[in-house]
């Protein structure tokens, strides 16, 4: 090969073909500095990225991947296979990423998250079951508890300020959605129980001027 | 078929060695082989509740080491003939003992005893963990205050996430005039965060402070607080028992409770 390393590039993503012959270190160097020169033309894009003409373990995978994200600002979405029709796969790997994002899917945690428990969620988490003080959910989408939240919920953990919280039973220490915090009023745990029954309906929480709005979850809320 | 209780709360302070105490002697009143075992390494007092401190010779770390056999660290109760404890040693720490030696242990006394109960340390570190080891079952001590209910939250969760499947409550100092007035947690409260199997509510009783100096469990006497012991340890051995009416301060009240009325 005259190249060692050649870029090839469409909308939605890098192929990189590399030399087989030439060792991997020395790869290594050829990768950052063909990035590093093309790395502006690339500016903040959103890729899938392909390995072509040489096998790589997965740990020399980590590594190319690490030198990319090193020298450029490329995000890679995620690694495909080259084989299978490739603008297909790479539209269809960073669209699912996307929906995740979107928090267009969702995920169920069945059962009763206690005090240090913690679920951590990649799109939107629905929780069948209570969330008692001192545990905490994440989900970079929304969060649906069909039953009480009384802990830590933090939606639109990626920075969608979008996002919103729904309960059945809204009584949370802390409310997070993008980077705005809600807290309980400070009337103490043992008054906030008391209290609670009144207030028992569903509740759903948004953000409306920077800061967590809650109010009843009431048909049609969804449509504005 | 014996079965191996753990008594745990999280919090300190909440009455797990005063409800072994006088659960462990009331299985022994209802005719049952029981050994108390006090997992608070470094911090023994199962021993001084019980009345026995000046029989101790040798304790759990001996028996573990190797030091001495099991039987010779067993001491007889001074009432009970079938009521035995494992004294706790107060000299080392936690790290002297890991729950694989616990569950080897545990399993050697499901011999001899019909009941293994153990009075568990507060905090979630190493003594916790070697004491729920060899657990079947497990009896979270709380009472209706929102740092002991935070701490018995926390524990049921590592309960379950050690497959101890059998976990239940008991509110311990629970004071009705309080909670009628809207000051304290009712059960009703406490069971609805904690969301487990209620076997028992204990009332503040002042009782329970002069047993505990005295070094004799009061469970089984007239009192309320030993009426409610009583009925949880008849409740542990399978038997369906109504939840003890604790508005009723005894025989007095009730009169005063007729006047009242007319």
């Amino acid at each position: 090969m005259e190249q060692p390393v050649i870029i090839k590039s469409n909308a939605r993503g890098i192929r990189l073909i590399m030399d087989p012959d030439i060792s991997f270190e020395q790869l290594k160097y050829e990768i950052l500095k063909k990035f590093s020169d093309s790395g502006k033309f690339f500016h903040n894009a959103r890729v899938a990225l392909s390995f072509e003409g040489r096998n790589l373990t997965e740990d020399e995978e980590k590594q190319i991947l690490e030198t990319i994200a090193e020298c450029t600002s490329i995000e890679v979405v995620c690694v495909i296979d080259r084989d299978a029709g490739y603008e297909a796969v790479c539209e269809r790997q960073i669209q699912l990423a996307d929906e995740l994002r979107l928090g267009r899917t969702g995920e169920f945690y069945r059962g009763t998250l206690r005090s240090g428990q913690c679920v951590e969620c990649e799109s939107s988490l629905i929780v069948l079951g209570d969330v008692n003080p001192g545990a905490k959910i994440i989900a970079r989408g929304n969060i649906v508890v069909l039953g009480s939240l009384r802990g830590n919920a933090y939606a639109g953990a990626a920075g969608d300020e979008s996002s919103f919280i729904a309960a059945l039973d809204m009584d949370p220490v802390q409310l997070r959605i993008g980077s705005v915090y809600g807290r309980s009023p400070d009337r103490g745990a043992f008054y906030a129980l008391k209290n609670r029954r009144k207030t028992m309906e569903p509740q759903v929480a948004t953000v409306q001027d920077e800061q967590i709005l809650i109010e009843p979850l009431t048909r049609g809320i969804f449509q504005s | 078929m014996s079965e191996v209780i753990v008594v745990t709360s999280g919090k300190g302070g909440v009455g797990k060695t005063t409800t072994t105490a006088n659960v462990g002697t009331g299985l022994a009143q209802l005719n049952k082989k029981v050994v108390l075992i006090d997992t608070d390494i470094g911090l023994r007092n199962l021993d001084v509740v019980m009345g026995l401190e000046n029989r101790i010779v040798y304790n759990l770390v001996d028996v573990i080491e190797g030091n001495c056999r099991i039987k010779q660290a067993l001491i007889k109760d001074k009432k009970y003939p079938t009521l035995f404890l494992l004294p706790s040693a107060q000299t080392r720490d936690k790290t002297s003992v890991n729950p694989e030696q616990m569950k080897k242990l545990v399993e050697e006394l499901r011999e001899e005893f019909d009941y293994i109960l153990l009075d568990c340390p507060a905090g979630i570190e190493q003594g916790f963990k070697n004491a729920i080891a060899g657990a079947d079952r497990a009896l979270v001590v709380t009472t209706p205050e929102v740092s002991a209910i935070r701490d018995a939250d926390r524990i049921i969760g590592l309960l379950e996430a050690n497959e101890i499947k059998k976990t239940e409550l008991i509110v311990n100092r629970l004071r009705m005039d309080m909670v009628k007035r809207g000051d304290m947690m009712s059960i009703q409260d406490v069971q609805e965060i904690l969301a487990i199997d209620l076997i028992g509510a204990v009332p503040d009783d002042e009782q329970i402070v002069i047993s505990t100096n005295q070094g004799e469990p009061l469970v089984g006497t007239n009192s309320l607080a030993g009426q409610a012991y009583m009925n949880i340890c008849r409740r542990i051995t399978g038997e369906e028992v109504p939840l003890l009416d604790l508005e009723s301060k005894g025989v007095w009240s009730k009169f005063k409770g007729l006047f009242k009325k007319n």
